[in-house]
């Protein structure tokens, strides 16, 4: 009788999770083009990804079609690979927003980003997991889904784009290892396959004014 | 026209989650399943609104009502939990989680509506967790506003930590015909 070969160990380990959209890039490719627009704003931005990912940690970097999944790793800390991954998503918006100002409109990039820390399942380019789908979740959220929060902020207050959402994980974790980050919880939001209320933070920084979105209230 | 200013109420929240919303998903399709999520949130709206709540919110297969007045809770848990009997729109459903908390919040009129903020509003949503299919768990802030009769029928005294908030006491109520409790809001439903 035939034996299957043994599956190979899926490693496991636990990695900032990053999920990146460009904003309305569906739309932009539509009005102007895949070939003239589209493509080359996803490969400007898998460059930048490079750019501010490459000293920090980053693992994978795989394609969602209209964006990146990303992971950070820190071989002597997991908390540390959350604060390099929040780093390079601000310096990866500053970069962007300099950018922005030197090309065309049709080429400006607009992004949403959130950040979740978790142990994933590591396939090769590419990672699998519940606390990958919780980062999708985190980066679904918009302005739409306040008024089914608890205790959320104003919708109004919600900026359109550019900005950084994190998970409860993420935020205990800057909030005492990386004072330099402010926290603003958004509320508490039931997530898509996800029992219980979770709270769902935005970051922002002094250092990387990025947001277009006004000044938030602290709850 | 400037919105009205927050107002500093003490309200009863009530919460309300179906129980597995997902399984009856998978069984059911997404289709059926929305219908039935649609029907709960019809019936959920005017059952608050008979029992004279002061705002109701959804947000998936739950909802958060408040209400001023102690008096008009238990007839409203009541009534959704009427919504399960055989032949009623959601008998298909396998059962409600629910919590009350009693508590000091901000009540604003927002772009959306009406809304309730505060600190009591997490501690609401998360007893609601806590408790158990057609079970209500309510917080000890609660159970002392409540009639003394009621008090004397709910279920044991326990303790859970909540973040910021630090340990929440409350008790345990089956909604069950059988139970003291459960027959003594039946009875003040009908008065």
């Amino acid at each position: 009788m035939a034996t299957s070969a043994p599956e190979p160990m899926l490693e496991i380990v636990t990695e900032a999770i990053v999920v990146i959209d460009l904003v309305e890039s569906t739309l932009t490719s539509n009005l102007f083009g895949w070939y003239a627009v589209g493509r080359q704003s996803l490969r400007d931005l898998r460059a930048l990804i490079g750019e501010v990912g490459q000293i920090r940690g980053l693992r994978c970097v795989r394609s969602t079609g209209d964006g990146y999944l990303l992971t950070f790793y820190d071989p002597q800390s997991a908390e540390m690979a959350a604060i390099r991954a929040v780093e390079a998503v601000f310096e990866l918006l500053g970069l962007i927003s300099v950018r922005n100002r030197e090309v065309s409109e049709e080429r400006a990039l607009n992004l949403r980003c959130a950040v979740h820390l978790g142990e994933v399942d590591v396939i090769p380019n590419d990672r699998e997991g519940p606390h990958i789908s919780m980062a999708f979740r985190l980066e679904e959220i918009s302005r739409a889904s306040l008024p089914a929060a608890l205790n959320p902020i104003p919708p109004e207050q919600f900026p359109l784009q550019n900005y950084v959402l994190c998970s409860e994980e993420v935020a205990g974790i800057l909030s005492r290892r990386a004072a330099h980050w402010e926290l603003v919880s958004i509320g508490l939001l039931k997530l898509k396959g996800f029992p219980g209320w979770r709270e769902v933070f935005r970051i922002t920084s002094e250092e990387h004014p990025t947001d277009l979105g006004g000044r938030m209230r602290a709850l | 026209m400037e919105a009205p200013a927050p107002l500093r109420k003490s309200l009863a929240l009530v919460f309300c989650d179906i129980v597995g919303s997902t399984r009856l998903i998978a069984r059911m399709g997404d289709l059926v399943a929305s219908a039935v999520f649609r029907q709960f949130i019809e019936h959920a709206d005017r059952l608050g609104r008979q029992h004279h709540s002061l705002m109701i919110k959804f947000s998936g297969d739950a909802f958060l009502a408040a209400f001023e007045n102690m008096n008009d809770v238990m007839p409203f848990v009541i009534s959704i939990e009427g919504l399960l009997s055989p032949h009623s729109p959601l008998e298909r459903l396998e059962g409600f989680r629910f919590s009350l908390h009693y508590g000091n919040v901000l009540y604003i009129e927002t772009s959306y509506g009406n809304d309730i903020l505060g600190e009591d509003v997490n501690v609401a949503a998360h007893l609601s967790e806590i408790a158990h299919p057609n079970e209500l768990v309510i917080s000890q802030a609660a159970l002392a506003r409540m009639p003394a009769d009621y008090q004397f029928h709910a279920g044991a005294s326990e303790v859970h930590p909540f973040k910021r908030v630090g340990d929440v006491e409350f008790r345990r109520v089956k909604l069950l015909d059988e139970n003291p409790f459960f027959r003594l809001a039946r009875g003040f439903q009908r008065t």
